[in-house]
């Protein structure tokens, strides 16, 4: 009954492809799926995520409500915004900076060849329905924002696909924003490659705040050349079952990365945050840092991994994973690896998860400060080093927004 | 100010107050000496809130007002303050920031406007130079990385800013040498008025030659045995708590 397992009728809801450039893959996907069914908890990248939720979702993507406004979502009211509605992409009406190339991901004839890391990812390769391609040309330094805002409504359910490439000593800096509306059963898969050239600086804002009924998927996979510094800073804000996948390989001398990340969980969210940096040749530093706060019953997920290869001397690779729960029924999953084969390097990891200090806690009351207020300062003083790398103003104080509507707290920055 | 009347207090079930009488009025400076375990620290604990201890009889009245009845903060609003003896290093939280939004939550208590930035930071600059407290630190985050002094003297610095009725200093004196103890005095004797009043607590009479003290208590095994004046305290100095306990548990 190989044909009729949950996943082939999951997929089955999916057109194939139409993008060009993915068509060299489509093969070694459709074997990759064959036979294979939804990941269960004895996989060990599935561990903490129960997928049976999805697998079971009634998801009906032939009668998807239009959005009202998806305008309004932008975070970045300075940027050159990038919409892709339910799929439909809308690109920048007017025009863009020279050196800057942005279109659909159809015109696009050849991508990078993806990894099959799971069936999320090759079901993205065959069932891709849309996405957009921004080409960041050499030698450029583009000042404005780029925002790709991604925005889903009732029962849509489908497949994404986008491509960056920041040519070599060029600059940009990218907001990639997820937003829903009414969603109920929503499924969303995003993939996102990722090339940074030689010598190139790119800074990228991902911005989560989907409704707290929404599956959730996205993944980017970037390539970092010599002498190049990427940074992206994982922004989870809300979200029913959320997963993060991001794998970094960096494959040029002296480059620099930066992966940090803040989630902010009530509810019954589940959160996943997997992160791999493959150091690949010498003289790289990677700093990560992945904080999490957690109230309600709400589930986070923290797998970080950093391979530092044969070949990766001199690698400085830093990892750090830390919790605070705020309710006695939240939980966490942190899993923090390091993998060495050079000799000569200086890594780190390190994972803490606990509750705010009474003492401190105390001493602030004792000064007059409310319970909620002390709370609301401990918690900032926590998030505070992830929030002060968000490097676009306006990002921050969306963050710091929602933050207060859905705590109901009063943070101010 | 303030009375309290046979105070019990147990923390785990070990009764540590065991009907404790003190009358504080206003204007005056009260010094609470004892041997270690009498109670000092629980007493301060017990006054401020801190919830791990458990009052199972007495009454505490703060200027007609059921202290035992309200939460933490809210006998801060009401004019308590509790110099730590151990004042906490909380990364990431200004001193500034923190002492602000308390300010205005004490303000907002009493009914009072919020205060202005321009105000804030005149009063800051005024009061921190009243224990010669570098400005500097008084923008880091609050406690992280000061030294025993500076967080004696930062605790001081917070009694200026929040301008209590009462201050109850608990061991302020432990760990200070000479000259950051006579900064601390000074700011206490500063900050001295007919309005307010002062609770000392300590081990040591050395503090008391800087803080003179209207009376001087003596807290042996949970209860005020002995009242005096600033000469109890020297007599303790020279002959010890020994012939007390002696005289008690005989």
């Amino acid at each position: 009954m190989e044909n009729s397992n949950k996943l082939t009728q999951f997929t089955s809801r999916f057109p194939s492809t139409e993008i060009d450039g993915l068509s060299p893959m489509a093969n070694s996907a459709r074997l990759f799926l064959s036979g294979n069914d939804f990941p269960t908890t004895r996989e060990e990248r599935f561990k903490y995520t129960r997928l049976t939720k999805l697998s079971n979702a009634q998801l009906d993507n032939s009668a998807v409500a239009a959005v009202s406004d998806y305008r309004k979502y932008q975070v970045c009211p300075e940027a050159i915004p990038i919409f892709i509605v339910n799929g439909q992409v809308y690109l920048p009406e007017t025009n863009v900076p020279s050196g800057l190339i942005i279109d659909n991901i159809s015109s696009s004839k050849s991508l990078p060849s993806s990894s099959m890391k799971d069936v999320f990812a090759a079901m993205n390769l065959l069932h891709a329905q849309s996405g957009v391609c921004v080409h960041v040309a050499k030698n450029t330094v583009i000042d404005a924002v780029i925002e790709i805002v991604h925005v889903c409504t009732a029962s849509y359910a489908g497949f994404t696909r986008n491509h960056i490439s920041v040519g070599e000593n060029a600059q940009a800096k990218l907001v990639m924003t997820y937003a829903s509306e009414q969603t109920k059963a929503c499924f969303s898969h995003v993939h996102t490659s990722i090339e940074v050239g030689k010598h190139a600086h790119f800074n990228m804002e991902k911005v989560q705040m989907e409704s707290s009924d929404l599956f959730s998927f996205s993944d980017e996979e970037v390539w970092q050349g010599a002498d190049s510094v990427f940074q992206i800073n994982t922004l989870t804000l809300d979200g029913n079952l959320v997963r993060n996948d991001l794998h970094i390989q960096v494959q040029g001398e002296h480059a620099e990365t930066h992966l940090n990340g803040m989630y902010m969980l009530n509810g019954q969210q589940h959160v996943a945050n997997y992160t791999t940096v493959d150091h690949q040749v010498a003289n790289c530093e990677s700093n990560e840092l992945y904080k999490g706060i957690m109230d309600d019953k709400s589930i986070a997920v923290f797998n970080g991994k950093v391979f530092v290869r044969q070949d990766a001397q001199k690698t400085n690779a830093f990892q750090s994973n830390a919790n605070v729960l705020i309710s006695e029924d939240a939980s966490v999953n942190s899993k923090p690896e390091l993998e060495i084969y050079a000799d000569d390097v200086k890594c780190s990891h390190g994972s803490t998860t606990g509750q705010l200090d009474d003492e401190a806690l105390f001493y602030l009351r004792a000064r007059g400060i409310s319970e909620r207020g002390a709370t609301q300062l401990l918690l900032t003083a926590f998030m505070s080093d992830v929030l002060e790398k968000i490097t676009i103003p306006a990002v921050k104080t969306k963050v710091i927004k929602t933050i207060n509507e859905r705590f109901n707290w009063e943070l101010n920055l | 100010m303030i009375k309290i009347e046979n105070l019990h207090a147990s923390i785990d079930g070990k009764e540590i107050l065991k009907g404790l009488n003190l009358e504080v009025k206003a204007g005056e400076i009260h010094a609470i000496m004892g041997p270690n375990g009498a109670g000092k620290s629980t007493l301060a604990s017990v006054l401020a809130g801190r919830e791990d201890y458990e009052v199972t009889a007495g009454s505490v009245d703060f200027d007609g007002v059921d202290l035992l009845e309200l939460s933490t903060e809210d006998r801060a609003r009401e004019g308590l303050f509790l110099a730590f003896q151990y004042p906490v290093e909380i990364p990431g939280v200004s001193n500034i920031n923190f002492l602000r939004t308390a300010l205005n939550e004490i303000r907002a208590y009493k009914g009072e406007e919020q205060i202005s930035a321009k105000d804030f930071m005149a009063m800051v600059r005024e009061k921190s130079a009243i224990v010669e407290l570098d400005s500097k630190l008084a923008s880091r985050a609050v406690n992280e990385g000061f030294s025993g002094g500076e967080k004696k003297r930062n605790e001081i610095f917070q009694m200026a800013m929040l301008e209590p009725k009462l201050a109850v200093l608990d061991e302020t004196d432990s760990g200070l040498d000479i000259d950051a103890l006579r900064i601390v005095a000074n700011g206490v004797n500063k900050l001295k008025s007919d309005k307010n009043a002062t609770i000392v607590i300590t081990h040591y009479q050395r503090l008391l030659d800087y803080i003179i003290p209207d009376f001087v208590h003596v807290l042996y095994d949970g209860r005020i045995v002995m009242t005096g004046t600033k000469d109890l305290a020297l007599e303790l100095e020279e002959k010890g708590y020994d012939w007390i306990k002696e005289s008690i548990d005989a």
